[in-house]
């Protein structure tokens, strides 16, 4: 009875096998993950050369640059697995619920929001990316006479981290870092303007419709006036954004929706990208059903733009120095000021900054999320 | 390629699978209309299995090493014809020299690609000399199919076994993917008649299958989340003594849950094609003694060496101070074998000098159990943080940190975050590594009320775990696989 019980159960076993095996042969090429955000690889061309290729290598082993035929296919076979995400998914709850893992992929869940694990402190980073912040300093702020602030938008898990018995930054060091770093600047403190709900649930940034106590706190540090809800209408853009992490944790997640803070000042404002040397608008609608939707705040990724506000209030002009976060944040300041330059030094090398941006007399904020400080190279 | 891999779990082994039963069907059901009979159809359906084994493990061992390939053909080739001239060679003598060409070519071939730039680094220190090194990647699974190819002159030379004198049967052997790169080391004498005939029946696909996914299972989802924490540790700027030793004992469990995660896959994967390849593992952290641990651990290479060096050098049935020169030089050479690096040569001695010990100081195995496990796990444990170090310097990091030298902290605050992220892992570790489910599970399905639900919910488990297995890798999981490098 029993052996019957297992031959049929084998059965079974290799059932399922052919039929993942036969989803994998003959099932259709996926061109795009939209969880994952980014494009997926294809089948490689066999051919003698392709399979005699060697694939290049760094000094410490890693791969370079895949040329190998067999590195290639290995690619393929798993960005094309037949329901790849399900099978991330199972992989996901797996790790939480029968491992007991804290986390899957450095990712972690308190109550709905999904947040990554930021640790540890990486010192050598902050301290080159504060020298790239002191290079900018000394060579176009000072002779442009330029008064200069620094805000630090801390991560999430600066609100969930400790609580919760995860790991994280040592914000106190780097927020000291910080300081000590730029003594040139002044120093806005955003810790106790925002709160884990003003953060999207399933995305690393924060969301505009909950940040004007930190575009308050701000404004209030620049002198000048500071934005109050009456001035926007909230308008809901989207009920389903995924962001970032919802991909990276593949966990069953709610979306969300997302608003916009609109107002007849932002109507009345052009936005001008100097790269491709175009206007764009503050909101950008198509970047909405894009990869990374949160790209309607001023088009995502861009390497200086000037937004010209012909209604501000005075003549002063304010240049952002920004990550990400500050797509969001930046149409709330905009009020008083004639231009805002908005520079992304991930994009530009601040080298060449005075060829894209005029410094005289301007205002200069400093706006990095602590994620972006520790990880990320502002190098250009 | 690895078996923990999509492209192997998903596309070499169905297409292996498909062509091996659907070739050898066609050319027997072609055989029978053509009226060669019942014995040749068969014969000839034997040799398309074994042809098609040795095409496709030709291609599995190029996928990795394309260029490698001539290698591997070049071995069979040389091996064949050695055992072809011992078995027909008239005189001792005769015999004996075939038996040395195969042993020297064999042993050259090793000496080159794994140890050449161990004994040249080590020259240039002595003398001070820059002779350059060769600096040539190691040919995947050398020293498991070099080792088997020696059985095979070895015993053809003893008189052990016959020499074979089909080409494919041999090649086959040799090559034979499922315990090409990581064993167990299969000798010829244990397959030879499989060779020429093996049974296939639905029973063996059950036993097969079932091995193949708890060996894949112990693989991916226990041995590589214990690589991951020994990642994470190496990277940790916040290491502490408790860290340390959570790094030594996920090792502990990485290599077992590993290797012999990979050689239940072996096993499995030879039922399913016909083959019963010998057991390796034998829940070797149930022993008692140091010598336990090595009848229960890498059997295949413990009792390779007992056999073809250990025995030949007169084993212990010599003077104490000869026995004393074999032991070290066994335990030398098992080391040696693991790497071409000092630590593996001390790793090795090690044992040897732990095995003189429980020899010498015969209170130890009157000692209560627990302590005598305590010591056993101990020596195992540390003996492992040498076997896993990459540089006799890190070797002394480790032990430092291990006994708390280096000013370190007895434990941080990632410390205790990676206790209780792994805290279930090192427990499922623990009871994986006795037999308690195995004789349980096996209990269990011999009972007439219970038998009938546990051999349901082992299905459910397979699907379970092939699903969770699928997840795991499709996610990008971290796999690197141990003993590829030996």
């Amino acid at each position: 009875m029993n052996k019957k019980i297992s031959a049929v159960g084998i059965g079974l076993l290799v059932a399922l096998w052919v039929t993942l095996t036969a989803a994998a042969w003959f099932g259709p090429a996926e061109e795009y993950s939209g969880a994952e955000r980014r494009k997926l690889a294809q089948a490689p061309e066999l051919s003698v050369q392709s399979l005699l290729a060697e694939n290049k290598y760094n000094r410490d082993g890693s791969i370079k640059e895949k040329l190998s035929y067999m590195t290639l296919f290995e690619d393929y076979s798993l960005d094309q697995f037949p329901m790849r995400d399900g099978f991330r998914q199972i992989k996901a709850l797996f790790h939480y619920n029968v491992m007991r893992q804290k986390d899957n992929n450095d990712i972690y869940i308190v109550g709905d929001q999904a947040a990554k694990m930021l640790y540890p402190l990486n010192e050598t980073m902050v301290k080159g990316n504060l020298s790239v912040f002191d290079y900018i300093q000394k060579n176009y702020l000072l002779k442009n006479q330029c008064k200069s602030f620094m805000a630090v938008v801390p991560d999430k898990g600066f609100h969930l981290a400790k609580n919760n018995g995860y790991l994280s930054l040592d914000y106190d060091r780097m927020f000291s870092l910080v300081q000590e770093g730029m003594p040139w600047a002044t120093h806005i403190d955003l810790t106790q303007s925002l709160e884990i709900a003003d953060y999207y649930a399933t995305d690393t940034h924060w969301r505009q419709e909950c940040i004007l106590p930190a575009a308050q706190t701000i404004s209030q540090a620049l002198g000048v006036t500071p934005p109050q809800q009456a001035d926007f209408t909230q308008e809901q853009v989207s009920d389903r954004f995924y962001g970032v992490y919802y991909g990276q944790a593949a966990l069953p997640m709610n979306p969300e929706p997302m608003y916009l803070l609109r107002s007849d000042l932002l109507e009345g404002c052009r936005v001008f990208d100097v790269q491709t040397k175009s206007y764009t608008p503050v909101y950008d609608m198509e970047k909405l059903s894009g990869k990374d939707p949160y790209d309607v705040f001023l088009s995502g990724a861009k390497a200086v733009l000037r937004i010209e506000n012909p209604n501000a209030a005075t003549k002063k002009n304010l240049i952002v120095i920004r990550d990400s976060f500050g797509s969001s944040m930046v149409p709330l300041l905009v009020q008083d000021y004639a231009t805002v330059t908005v520079v992304d030094l991930r994009y530009v090398d601040y080298r060449m900054l005075e060829q894209f941006v005029s410094f005289r007399g301007a205002q200069v904020l400093f706006l990095f999320n602590t994620q972006v400080l520790n990880t990320t190279p502002l190098m250009g | 390629m690895l078996f923990s891999s999509i492209p192997f779990l998903y596309y070499f082994l169905p297409a292996v699978v498909i062509s091996y039963f659907l070739v050898s069907w066609l050319v027997e059901m072609i055989g029978k209309k053509l009226g060669l009979g019942q014995e040749k159809s068969h014969r000839a359906s034997i040799f398309t299995k074994n042809l098609t084994l040795l095409l496709f493990s030709l291609v599995f061992y190029g996928w990795g090493e394309p260029v490698y390939l001539f290698l591997m053909i070049g071995s069979i080739l040389m091996f064949w014809l050695c055992g072809l001239a011992i078995g027909k060679a008239q005189s001792q003598g005769l015999k004996r020299l075939w038996l040395t060409v195969s042993v020297v070519v064999s042993l050259a071939l090793l000496a080159v690609f794994k140890y050449a730039d161990f004994f040249v680094e080590n020259f240039n220190a002595l003398t001070g000399l820059s002779v350059p090194l060769l600096k040539l990647a190691l040919p995947i699974g050398i020293s498991f199919y070099t080792f088997q190819c020696l059985s095979y002159t070895i015993d053809v030379y003893r008189g052990n076994a016959q020499s074979q004198k089909d080409i494919v049967a041999f090649g086959a052997y040799v090559s034979l993917f499922p315990q090409l790169i990581a064993g167990p080391i299969v000798r010829y004498v244990d397959v030879a008649r499989e060779l020429k005939d093996r049974e296939h029946n639905w029973e063996r696909v059950h036993l097969g299958l079932r091995r193949f996914v708890i060996g894949m299972s112990k693989k991916i989802i226990l041995a590589d989340n214990f690589a991951l924490l020994m990642s994470i540790f190496r990277d940790s700027s916040e290491q502490s003594v408790l860290f340390y030793w959570m790094y030594a004992i996920a090792f502990l469990f990485n290599i077992y849950f590993d290797f012999s995660g990979y050689s239940d896959m072996a096993i499995g994967l030879g039922k399913l094609f016909g083959f019963n390849f010998i057991e390796n593992f034998n829940y070797p952290y149930m022993s008692k003694s140091v010598a336990e641990f090595w009848r229960r651990w890498h059997m295949s290479l413990g009792s390779w060496f007992r056999d073809y060096v250990y025995i030949p050098l007169g084993g212990n049935r010599v003077s104490k101070g000869r026995w004393l020169f074999n032991t070290l030089v066994v335990w030398m050479l098992t080391g040696m074998w693991h790497g071409a690096s000092w630590n593996f040569i001390l790793w090795g001695l090690l044992y040897a000098v732990c095995l003189l010990i429980e020899k010498w100081v015969p209170a130890i195995q009157k000692l209560p159990a627990f302590f005598r496990h305590f010591y056993t796990m101990l020596v195992v444990t540390l003996g492992f943080v040498l076997f896993n170090a990459d540089t006799m310097a890190q070797v002394g990091t480790d032990f430092a940190g291990l006994f708390g030298f280096g000013g370190l902290p007895v434990a941080s605050t990632a410390t205790w975050y990676y206790l209780r992220s792994y805290g279930a892992l090192f427990l499922m570790g623990i009871i994986g590594a006795t037999p308690l489910v195995r004789d349980t599970a096996n209990r269990l399905y011999e009972s007439k009320k219970l038998g009938p639900a546990v051999a349901v919910a082992e299905t459910v488990l397979l699907i379970v775990l092939l699903l969770v297995c699928t997840g795991y890798l499709v996610d990008g999981s971290f796999s690197p696989f141990l003993y590829f490098r030996f």
